[in-house]
């Protein structure tokens, strides 16, 4: 296990770090850094780290939690779970991977500058241990359907599963606690949930569902990719809050990830549709990071707050377009059509409420550290100004690990 | 002279960081020099690519090229930005005035405005379906941002109806390219080999959209009307008008889909152009009727379209031709509102041709462009009944469908002679209304002129014969 090392130092640095928080942040980031290199397709894991950075540098700037210390740490934990994740082929390390990226969210949903956020902390966690049990009993049940060729098995394991990532991620039916937490939840902690939280359980569901391979319950994962992708958008524009409109803008967007899953029993397109999911998770992440502690520092400056709208609006060629790009190829090639339409229907229908977003956001320079992470999330939408071949070969590499191996 | 497409570049980057008379200049000088250079390409037929970048399937190769037809729709966009650039300066200085705003909001004004205008030249010499959609999207969200910050009425409101109906059409589009590239591996336009049904009919129904057809239109004069008249004038001459150049690059690759449905698609577009060009005759707002007039001509475009060879080389002609009519049309509306305070409602006006001399007889060149009258647009007109002779044969009692298509393509040319004299004679002549006699700002006026008489050189020979004879040569008129 190459992630020991990492894990130790981490472990040790949190320890020390509420007496001493530079300690435990210097720790975060050489787990961060010694957690990246090793595997091939580094690009993406540097990418992911780097929205950690982004995530353990707005912690910074909240002055003081009751967390601190701890809460470096346990951003980087949960980069590494997502590590390991993306390479392990092992379904217990999948699901050992699922609850390490969960729980830290449970503590740092509850930091704040003026103490711990215990109301909101209990909504979160009730929701999420729900989320969790149904993910990893819809997982086992996927799993042994398979072994013991039980097709009814499968069915309501993969919808179980489903269910739980939908709770998980924040997608509707199972939405409710996304605004509520989000919105009464300090902005920076709403952030990481917003943000790092989101790749593991994308992750694990395409590798359980690419193993098992079966046509079963597909129509019931399109059908709640459409209702969250509705729901998210229909609730976004009748909000006026900024933290609302996020909330449920990531509600829209896990709509247009799901929607790529139903891509996965065609192994020859899976590696587009887990292009366009990854490509959609990091723009969501930067532009949700950039966002929040936009709220935070009470605006920002409009030419980064309508960079980052327009990215998730899909405008080309910043990132958010490439993300629903290769989803809406991959949708197109697995010829699931209705879909594909009905997510192209509905990035248009979002246009309204981020061009209010950003000006609700716009109008106010910040300074120092608050400055670079909104500017450094803005920036990155320009990435992809360059098609983005890099991470279609990443994710070439990446879909040679999808097969679970067993135990 | 490929160097002709990074001279809007430079204005695009410099300009903001100029006093906004000099940006102007510079503005237009950039603009010019690109007109210059794509004029002179278009008469020696030259063609040339340039690689880009090589992308992960489906997207393919990415490159720039140009041949006749980029250039003829290039030259035609640089030409009319170049204009409205100069006009810009006393008009945004009056409409920032009126908003309250300083003179630092050009800097802005500049930006969006450059890169609007630059992202609809590079369109058309965009060699793959994905970057010719990156510069649809980018031409979308300057336009949207100019409406939304400095647009008229309820502008936030149009902005966001405008940028919501032309996004879905771009994404419909974008449905149907990526469809193309499911079918060929690929979206380089020299490595398409087929388009299917599907595909060409979720193209054009997003074009549709944006170009507009009849139904589809209704966002188009709210948009064009509450932009700021700059803004409008780019808007209505050159952008909806892409909509067809996106339509010809697939019609060079596949024709089967516009001539198989040759009949629906031309009554469609004389229902188009007879709907708005009545409608026409009911507006009482400048602008908005010069937008509904748009919508009338955009609808020979679909009629040129299921004409053949002839039918093609209409379409990019009228392109011109309505280019340089609507963009004087929209610059003297913006005169009259810049010099009378906000002056655009018709019942207000009348006998407006002694009090802006310059501007009437500007509008009156306009006027003749719509109506193919001694400027370009006669050869449009030309072309699109020699078309029509080539497609349905040439009228006679046995003939009727001839006869019918025949009939209904002049009663379109005629409601347009009709409504574009009508207006003439209700805004500018007649009894004039009580205003005074005022000096109009030189950039409002001249600029009008000088678009009028590149409408009237294209006409003649010898720009006429080098110019057409390279379009025949290239399409392959008979």
């Amino acid at each position: 296990m190459e992630l020991t090392i990492p894990l130790i130092i981490l472990a040790l640095g949190a320890a020390f770090g509420l007496r001493k928080p530079e300690i435990s942040l210097v720790t975060a980031l050489v787990a961060l850094a010694l957690s990246i290199v090793v595997e091939a397709a580094i690009l993406v894991s540097a990418m992911i780290a780097f929205v950690a950075i982004l995530n353990i540098a707005a912690l910074f700037l909240m002055k003081k939690s009751y967390l601190r210390g701890v809460d470096y740490a346990l951003v980087s934990l949960m980069l590494i779970a997502t590590v390991v994740a993306l390479y392990s082929t092992s379904f217990a390390m999948l699901i050992l991977a699922f609850i390490l990226v969960s729980t830290p969210t449970y503590m740092l949903v509850m930091a704040s500058e003026s103490g711990a956020k215990v109301d909101v902390g209990v909504k979160y966690i009730t929701f999420m241990v729900v989320a969790t049990i149904l993910f990893i009993i819809g997982a086992a049940l996927t799993i042994y359907g398979g072994s013991v060729n039980s097709e009814s098995i499968q069915t309501v394991g993969i919808c179980l599963l489903v269910l739980g990532i939908a709770m998980e991620v924040g997608a509707a039916p199972l939405h409710y606690w996304v605004p509520d937490v989000f919105d009464t939840a300090d902005p920076i902690p709403a952030s990481i949930i917003a943000s790092l939280a989101k790749f593991v359980p994308f992750v694990i569901a395409f590798k359980i569902l690419f193993t098992v391979n079966t046509e079963k319950a597909l129509l019931f994962i399109g059908v709640i990719a459409a209702i969250s992708m509705l729901a998210g958008n229909i609730g976004a524009l009748t909000s006026n809050k900024p933290a609302r409109i996020l909330a449920y803008s990531t509600v829209a967007n896990m709509g247009y990830i799901i929607a790529a899953l139903t891509v996965f029993y065609k192994p020859e397109f899976v590696y587009l549709a887990f292009a366009g999911v990854l490509l959609q998770l990091f723009a969501n992440a930067f532009g949700k990071i950039g966002f929040f502690t936009a709220i935070r520092e009470e605006g920002t400056n409009s030419v980064f707050s309508y960079i980052m709208a327009l990215s998730f609006i899909g405008l080309p060629p910043l990132l958010g377009f490439w993300g629903k790009f290769y989803i809406l190829a991959a949708l197109i090639y697995a010829n699931v059509m209705w879909l594909a339409v009905l997510l192209v229907i509905n990035s248009a229908m979002s246009v309204p409420y981020y061009i209010r977003l950003a000006n609700l956001l716009s109008g106010k320079p910040n300074k120092g550290l608050a400055l670079c992470i909104i500017g450094i999330s803005a920036i990155i939408m320009l990435l992809t100004v360059v098609p983005p071949n890099w991470l279609i070969d990443s994710s070439k590499v990446l879909v040679g690990y999808f097969k679970l191996g067993g135990v | 002279m490929i160097s002709a497409l990074l001279a809007p570049l430079i204005a695009v980057i410099v300009a903001p960081f100029f006093k906004p008379r000099e940006a102007a200049v510079l503005s237009a000088v950039a603009f010019f020099a690109a007109f210059v250079g794509l004029l002179i390409d278009a008469f020696t037929g030259a063609y040339y690519r340039v690689d880009l970048v090589q992308a992960a399937e489906p997207v393919g190769n990415i490159y720039m090229f140009g041949d006749t037809v980029s250039h003829a729709f290039g030259f035609t966009i640089a030409f009319v930005s170049a204009m409205v650039a100069l006009y810009s300066y006393p008009y945004m200085a009056h409409r920032f005035e009126e908003m309250g705003l300083g003179e630092d909001e050009f800097k802005k004004y500049w930006f969006l405005h450059n890169l609007y205008a630059a992202s609809m030249l590079w369109l058309v010499y965009a060699g793959n379906l994905i970057l010719l959609y990156v510069f649809l999207e980018i031409s979308l969200v300057t336009s949207f941002l100019l409406i939304y910050m400095y647009g008229y009425g309820n502008r936030q409101w149009v902005a966001l109806l405008y940028f919501v109906w032309t996004h879905i059409a771009g994404a419909l589009a974008l449905v149907g390219f990526l469809l193309i590239g499911f079918e060929n591996k690929t979206l380089a336009l020299d490595s398409i080999k087929t388009v299917s049904f599907l595909a060409w009919l979720l193209v054009f129904l997003g074009m549709i959209i944006k170009l507009p057809g009849f139904g589809a239109h209704i966002w188009l004069p709210w948009a064009h009307a509450e932009a700021p008249t700059p803004v409008s004038a780019l808007l209505s001459p050159l952008t909806v008008g892409l909509a067809a150049y996106v339509l010809l690059r697939i019609y060079f690759i596949e024709p089967s889909f516009i001539i198989d449905h040759r009949i629906p698609i031309f009554a469609y577009g004389v229902l188009t152009s007879v709907y708005a060009g009545l409608a026409v005759f009911k507006q009482n707002d400048y602008k908005r009727l010069l937008a509904y007039s748009t919508v009338s001509q955009m609808g020979y475009i679909l009629i040129a379209f299921t004409l053949g060879a002839a039918g093609i080389l209409g379409v990019v002609i009228q392109y011109i031709s309505h280019a340089f009519g609507k963009s004087i049309l929209f610059m003297t509306a913006g005169a009259i509102i810049a010099t009378f305070h906000g002056l655009r409602d018709l019942n207000k006006m009348s006998g407006m041709h002694e009090f802006v001399p310059t501007i009437s007889n500007a509008a009156l060149l306009g006027f003749m462009n719509l109506s193919g009258i001694l400027t370009i647009g006669m050869i449009g007109e030309f072309y699109i009944l020699k078309g029509l002779a080539d497609t349905f044969g040439l009228p006679s009692a046995i003939n009727s469908i001839a006869m019918a298509t025949m009939l209904s393509v002049v009663i379109v040319f005629i409601i347009s002679g009709l409504y574009s004299f009508y207006t003439m004679k209700r805004i500018y002549y007649g009894t004039p209304a009580d205003y005074s006699k005022v000096l109009v700002h030189r950039l409002l006026d001249s600029p009008l002129y000088v678009i009028a008489i590149l409408s009237i050189l294209l006409l003649l020979p010898p720009f006429a014969t080098w110019f057409i004879d390279a379009l025949v040569k290239f399409l392959g008129v008979a």
